[in-house]
């Protein structure tokens, strides 16, 4: 009977130590606890995490989401030379070369084209190609086919989204800074209704207006300095009013690059890339 | 005499306590670790070791302890969105009201740091009139006071501050900086007379040229009524004498505007870099 008590007392024991005592530091701890911080998207501590017990464990997959962690941190450069550590048999082999590409392009879209003939599998040639038909919108000169931009695209909003911005790149609704300055030259403020300022361009017309006026009315009345200084005033306001139309239209057509780098960049953003999606965290 | 069983069975005991004890210390060890880092101010280190500890203690014994102090390090860490997240679950965490009065501090302190002022005021009426903390109304005035500060009401903090003792050393700060500040809609109304404004506002040169302009505009109107060219006085007074009036007006309740930031924005580095007293 003491033995059986004994022995009921001593099994919580027995079984308390063994769910409480922890080693933090075994490597399959770390694996746990890296993972936690992928998933978590701490891709920093992640990294730190698992290259600690890189070289214990000797995991493909850990080699993987290093070069991932450190994509997503926008360490290319770094993310790039982990591509060593994944050998060529490994099953990640095709999904880190193509993060790879990912890489070179966003550190510089144009730079991507030289590694048009890596050898690749088909699904990875279909992704790199829509990166490498992305990276022709970042040049000033573009004379490309539609159907050819449009080519490797085979989802109908991912068609719709290249079909738009390839019709914003190749017709940009630009306004004309020349057209501008001659417009507000004839008839002051109307270089500025012409880019759609029509608040600025009937105020210009007005001061314009006024100070010629002033100055016509003064010369009329031989009080000859007062007309001077209106006609100084009058032709100050003139020409301002032509720069600023010239000015007004430059900006607006930086405004239109703008819009189209930032569409640009939500649409790869949105599609990752092109990223397949990795069942890392399910 | 002793039977070998008993031996065999005190050893066994003494030694699985040993290890239940041993087992107990690797948790706390751990949360000493990370502890001691972030006194370090190893904030990044200290919260990677809570995040470990936190991720393998199922029994979620040192949850508030570990997101009270990883919400510390991130607002340190100007990480603001991370410490209120933290500090929030360290809330539902709190053990006591002490731990669960000073979770929410910390949330209006970084609402407060944020100028999320309407936040940290918010937070605080509802601490002020929650039973559990009628003790801490001086602590609660303490914040509020801060929180006026950030908002930019100066008169209102010194009047918070004010009410934990009239003497306090932020109430006459604060005091002092609301009779420095200038009014704007004086300067504003003074510029009826164009110039007195700027005058008020210590803008000397500023004040002589409005004048000047005004006064050559004023000239250029009247006398054009006074020559009878009508439409000439009417489209001089009009678009130009006005024009510099009403920017003589705007001119001078902008300089208060500029003044008051130039003031404030001292006072915010004073208590920044000279004041002793907690900040948040």
């Amino acid at each position: 009977m003491r033995k059986l008590l004994a022995t009921l007392f001593l099994i919580p024991i027995i079984v308390l130590p063994q769910s409480t005592s922890f080693d933090f530091r075994l490597p399959k701890n770390i694996k746990k606890f890296a993972d936690h911080l992928f998933c978590e998207g701490d891709y920093l501590r992640a990294v730190e995490e698992y290259q600690s017990i890189q070289n214990i464990l000797q995991n493909d997959t850990i080699n993987f989401k290093i070069m991932f962690s450190y994509s997503n941190l926008g360490l290319y450069q770094i993310s790039n030379n982990s591509l060593q550590c994944i050998p060529g048999t490994s099953k990640f082999k095709c999904s880190a070369d193509y993060l790879y590409l990912v890489n070179k392009f966003r550190e510089d879209p144009k730079g991507l084209r030289v590694f048009h003939d890596m050898p690749l599998p088909p699904e990875i040639v279909e992704r790199r190609q829509k990166l490498i038909n992305i990276s022709y919108f970042y040049d000033a000169e573009f004379n490309f086919d539609k159907n050819y931009i449009l080519s490797p695209f085979n989802d109908e909003i991912d068609r719709q989204t290249v079909s738009l911005l390839y019709d914003l790149k190749t017709d940009p609704p630009y306004k004309s800074p020349a057209l501008a300055g001659i417009l507000s030259a004839v008839i002051p403020g109307s270089g500025k209704m012409y880019v759609g300022e029509w608040g600025d361009g009937i105020t210009s017309l007005l001061l314009t207006g006024l100070f010629a006026f002033l100055a016509y009315d003064n010369f009329n009345a031989d009080h000859t300095t007062r007309a001077w200084i209106f006609t100084g005033i009058g032709a100050f306001f003139y020409a301002g009013n032509i720069y600023g139309s010239i000015a007004s239209a430059q900006i607006f057509n930086a405004k239109i690059d703008f819009d189209f780098s930032n569409g640009l960049k939500l649409f790869l953003e949105q599609r990752n890339y092109f990223l397949p999606d990795y069942d890392f965290c399910n | 005499m002793i039977s070998v069983t008993k031996i065999l069975f005190t050893f066994i005991f003494i030694s699985l306590l040993a290890i239940t004890l041993y087992a107990q210390d690797s948790f706390e060890e751990q949360f000493n670790y990370a502890k001691k880092l972030y006194e370090e101010e190893n904030y990044f280190d200290a919260v990677t070791e809570f995040k470990r500890l936190l991720f393998f203690d199922g029994s979620n014994k040192y949850s508030f302890e570990c997101n009270y102090l990883m919400g510390l390090s991130y607002k340190y860490g100007r990480k603001f969105s991370d410490a209120l997240l933290h500090f929030s679950i360290a809330d539902v965490q709190a053990h006591t009201t002490e731990e669960d009065f000073a979770c929410r501090i910390e949330i209006i302190k970084i609402n407060i740091l944020r100028r999320t002022t309407y936040k940290a005021l918010a937070l605080l009426d509802s601490l002020a009139i929650d039973p559990k903390f009628k003790n801490k109304s001086d602590e609660i005035n303490y914040w509020r006071g801060w929180a006026y500060i950030f908002s930019d009401d100066w008169q209102k903090a010194a009047l918070t501050f004010s009410e934990i003792k009239s003497s306090h050393q932020l109430a006459v700060l604060c005091d002092s900086i609301n009779n420095d500040l200038y009014n704007p809609q004086l300067a504003k109304y003074l510029s009826i007379v164009p110039g007195a404004g700027q005058f008020y506002t210590g803008e000397y040169v500023s004040g002589l040229i409005s004048i000047g302009w005004n006064v050559l505009w004023g000239y250029l109107t009247i006398n054009a009524f006074i020559e009878d060219r009508i439409l000439d006085g009417v489209l001089i007074g009009s678009l130009l004498w006005w024009r510099f009036y009403s920017g003589n007006i705007q001119n001078a309740e902008k300089f208060a505007i500029e003044k008051n930031l130039e003031l404030t924005n001292s006072a915010l580095h004073y208590l920044q870099d000279k004041y002793n007293g907690r900040k948040p």
